[in-house]
């Protein structure tokens, strides 16, 4: 019984590891006719300094972030209103890419500020 | 009180596995290395509070004893010996504590005096040989700092036809 048991684990901990592995690697694969990625993200800050505004909290994040990828930002940061920002990166991303981009700016990289992706999709 | 910390820490070690996991599979760095130093930390909990349970039973385990036995071996127990008893005994000589006392200061005073002079006769000349050993590479060449004339004489020193100047450091170059 401990055996089976012990053999259960062991599989389990094997396909977790690969599914793992399989989820976290980087395979590109032509983006087709999307010529730009489109952003639309929401920011909220928190215990931030003073002399330091949502918005270049934000480019900073996506500055950060979009050396991650081979995509650049397009034109200005648009602040669309209530916590709201517009991004447009050229060339466009691929899913590995836009995957990869998403979980940058939804991650802890600048203190004080948290970024959630509404919308990234590719533009033709 | 025990099992609540218990769940806490094993709840701990599960919530922070799944976050770190499914950070890691958003590609979330930061956060997977944040909520795997959780799980470290309430692993290395659950694993010492493991090790202190662990002890803590074979501690209790040999500390048992049969009450009887135990009953036995305390009724048997001999009497502690008094060792200060002389301490008490009324006496109207010199007291034997006193005299090892006022001995022993005697002897190590003596003993210290000795150990002091031994000290100075033999350190001091030591001491004052290495230290003229360290002076040695400072020290003034044995001629003096002036030129001699031979040297003057052989070299085009700045100066060196004048006649004072000749004057002076022949007067220099004599030993």
């Amino acid at each position: 019984m401990r055996l089976l048991l012990g053999a259960v684990g062991l599989a389990v901990g094997i396909v977790g590891v690969l599914a793992l592995r399989e989820a976290t690697l980087s395979t590109h694969e032509p983006v087709g006719d999307a010529r730009e990625t489109e952003l639309v993200v929401s920011a909220k800050t928190k215990g931030g300094e003073r002399d330091q505004s949502l918005s270049e909290m934000v480019e900073a994040q996506l500055q950060s972030c979009r050396l991650e990828v081979t995509s650049d930002l397009a034109g200005p940061i648009e602040s669309l209103g209530d916590g709201r920002f517009r991004a447009v990166f050229t060339p466009a991303m691929d899913e590995t890419n836009r995957r990869q981009f998403r979980g940058c700016v939804e991650d802890w990289v600048i203190d004080h500020v948290r970024v959630n992706v509404i919308e990234l999709a590719n533009v033709t | 009180m025990r099992i609540i910390a218990w769940l806490a820490g094993i709840g701990t070690l599960l919530a922070g596995a799944l976050y770190m996991i499914v950070s890691l599979n958003r590609w979330e760095w930061n956060r997977a290395l944040f909520f795997g130093l959780i799980v470290l930390i309430a692993e290395v909990g659950i694993a010492t509070g493991l090790v202190l349970r662990r002890l803590a039973r074979l501690e209790y385990r040999s500390t048992r004893v049969d009450p009887t036995v135990g009953n036995i071996l305390r009724e048997t127990r001999p009497p502690s010996a008094d060792r200060f008893a002389w301490l008490r005994e009324p006496s109207r000589e010199l007291n034997v504590f006193i005299t090892f006392l006022v001995g022993g200061g005697v002897l190590l005073s003596g003993m210290a005096w000795v150990v002091d002079r031994v000290a100075s006769k033999s350190s001091s000349p030591a001491g004052e040989e290495r230290l003229g050993r360290q002076l040695d590479p400072i020290s003034y060449p044995a001629g003096g700092l002036l030129l001699d004339d031979i040297t003057v004489l052989a070299q085009e020193v700045p100066g060196a036809n004048d006649d004072q100047i000749r004057q002076l450091l022949r007067r220099g170059g004599r030993p």
